[in-house]
């Protein structure tokens, strides 16, 4: 047939309806080269937003200089790191991916239970890496307890949440969070695991508390890593984006050793490992993607 | 699948008075769609078009919907076809010919849910094919589409066996064409199969709706069957699959079917297949608006 498909338009800007400016979408496919974080074209006006926002700060006045300050300058990977910030900011809230929790549930844990069942110690343990102030885990957690009496009858669950930011650590372990940070959780979790604190602020209740240790860690530092042996799963959600490639790789490398055969490393909704370790296998499940340490019996390693 | 078991199937098939004929249109269209590019006359499609009035009123409304962004609706079929352009065009005509073959009255699986599985696997077989490098877009297109067409087979021939086979789906959250083996003993491949025999369609498509679930076992084009495979579970992993959960854990890289598609195309293997998921996550809501477009009041699901 002959070429007179139409070219897709270019997305509105909700409310004022103007069409977004292309040099945003060339900025978008540069920070998934980059970061490996992907942003949907419907969702390109937010990629645009947090531009203006930053070339306000700078003094940019065109969307091509602030292209070539992303591209050319020296600057550049501090800028695209303030970016991101901008583009990630606000993200955090808890229940954050149903369809990572659905995964997980439905299809992750019964397969790891019965590969871990032969061994003598029923221990599950998960790593937050990058917890931040605690959503993570602590959804985590609520989602083990859910189990404790049907899947993980008989089992101990330890998650283990670090972060490199020592009053990150200290809002998780305080635990206590408002409408913004619960906005996705279900009314029958509040109800369950926290308490109420004041009129706009639940606590999350010790026994939840329970199953998470909360401590210090930076990805980086080479000798911690090896510690954190027989991780049957990690959480490592947009973290790996302010890495630059070959720190990157050190911590995806890690993270691959960290994990028991069989495990599975969970990134951003929006984002990939860049094929940069090609021990990981990318997994599908209805919504979402895991990397996948296969285990020794699938053979091919 | 029992031999006897085969052969009563396919005599239900094809004794069926329900069982569609095929459209009138659809085959000149199948042919239109085999020619190179430049051999396409515009005329010939509007004529196409024209011919039948439900479709023409269809591509109109189409051609007015949001979707395209056009500041004025077209009045005539020939203005419809220019501001759509072909490619569109044939989607839309192919999707109504089959809609007009398969009437709709109280099927087990929700049409507008079906409709969007098959708009979306079309998609995203077109998306994949691009990736490589000798690969037929617009074949594997029409491949796509038609994958499922057993599927309606089901809904109008067996409108009650698939109906159990679609609630045990759904209830233990398995593959549809796993149900349907477990309780009506075969499965929308193999009356897709026969339907497609019936409408003398090409051995390609007839290999790929045969054996989709199952590419090595088709007896020719492979690769193709193998892409539909992979692109079917695409589908259903990124939210166009049949309206349940599906409790399933896909690796593409290990299905045998990346293995026979990698045998033909060595730069699959370059593919990013994360940023190809994200790609396609763009493409689902296109998807949802076409399949309301076309089918007017059907409302295309989100699940």
């Amino acid at each position: 047939m002959t070429g007179t498909q139409i070219t897709p338009n270019l997305p509105l800007t909700p409310r004022t309806g103007v069409p977004v400016d292309p040099v945003f979408r060339q900025i978008r496919d540069l920070v998934y080269k980059v970061c490996g974080i992907f942003q949907l074209e419907e969702k390109l006006y937010l990629m645009a937003g947090a531009c203006e926002r930053r070339m306000k700060i700078l003094s940019i006045r065109t969307s091509r200089d602030y292209w070539n300050l992303l591209t050319a300058n020296p600057g550049r990977d501090t800028e695209l790191r303030n970016l991101l910030n901008e583009v990630t900011i606000g993200e955090t809230c808890l229940f954050r991916s149903p369809p990572q929790l659905d995964a997980l549930r439905k299809v992750i844990l019964p397969e790891l239970l019965q590969d871990k069942s032969k061994q003598a110690i029923k221990t599950l343990r998960i790593w937050s890496a990058g917890c931040s102030t605690g959503e993570e885990p602590y959804t985590l957690a609520m989602n083990m307890l859910e189990e404790s009496e049907n899947l993980l009858k008989g089992w101990k669950v330890e998650i283990i949440a670090t972060d490199l930011n020592d009053r990150s650590i200290e809002t998780a372990k305080a635990g206590v969070y408002g409408d913004y940070a619960l906005r996705s959780t279900p009314e029958l979790f509040k109800r369950k695991y926290f308490s109420a604190v004041d009129a706009k602020k639940l606590q999350v209740l010790p026994d939840v508390k329970k199953l998470i240790t909360f401590s210090r860690l930076n990805l980086q530092d080479d000798s911690k890593m090896l510690f954190m042996k027989g991780m049957d799963l990690i959480f490592c959600c947009n973290v790996l984006i302010y890495f630059d490639g070959p720190s990157k790789s050190k911590v995806i490398n890690h993270f691959y050793s960290n994990l028991t055969f069989g495990g599975y490393l969970f990134l951003g909704t929006s984002e990939s490992l860049l094929n940069l370790n090609d021990r990981f296998r990318l997994i599908h499940f209805p919504g979402t993607m895991a990397y996948w340490k296969p285990s020794l019996k699938s053979g091919k390693l | 699948m029992s031999a006897s078991m085969t052969l009563n199937m396919r005599e239900r098939v094809k004794d069926m008075e329900t069982m569609p004929s095929i459209p009138a249109i659809l085959l000149p269209l199948l042919e239109l769609l085999n020619l190179p590019p430049e051999h396409v006359k515009l005329d010939e499609v509007v004529r196409l078009v024209s011919c039948d009035n439900a479709i023409a009123a269809q591509c109109l409304r189409v051609a007015s919907s949001p979707l395209f962004g056009l500041a004025e609706s077209p009045k005539t079929v020939k203005a419809a076809v220019i501001s759509l352009g072909l490619r569109r065009v044939q989607t839309i005509l192919l999707t109504c010919c089959l809609g007009d073959a398969f009437p709709t009255h109280n099927w087990p699986l929700d049409p507008a849910v079906l409709w969007k599985h098959s708009l979306g696997c079309a998609m995203v077989c077109r998306k994949f094919s691009e990736k490589l490098a000798t690969g037929d877009g617009e074949r594997a297109y029409l491949a796509g589409l038609l994958h499922d067409i057993g599927l309606m087979v089901n809904c109008i021939a067996f409108p009650k066996e698939f109906a159990a086979a679609v609630a045990h789906a759904s209830q233990e959250q398995i593959p549809l064409d796993v149900a349907e083996l477990d309780t009506m003993g075969f499965t929308h491949s193999d009356s897709g199969r026969a339907l497609a025999e019936k409408w003398h369609l090409a051995d390609d498509l007839i290999q790929v709706i045969a054996h989709h679930h199952s590419p090595n076992e088709a007896e020719a084009h492979q690769p193709l069957t193998a892409l539909v495979h992979l692109s079917d579970l695409l589908c259903r992993m990124r939210g166009m699959g049949y309206g349940y959960y599906e409790q399933q854990k896909v690796d593409l890289i290990s299905d045998p079917a990346w293995e026979i598609l990698l045998q033909e195309h060595r730069e699959l293997a370059q593919v990013d297949l994360a940023l190809f998921s994200f790609e396609l996550d763009e493409a689902v809501g296109e998807v949802c608006e076409l399949v309301s477009a076309i089918f007017g009041g059907a409302k295309a699901s989100t699940k």
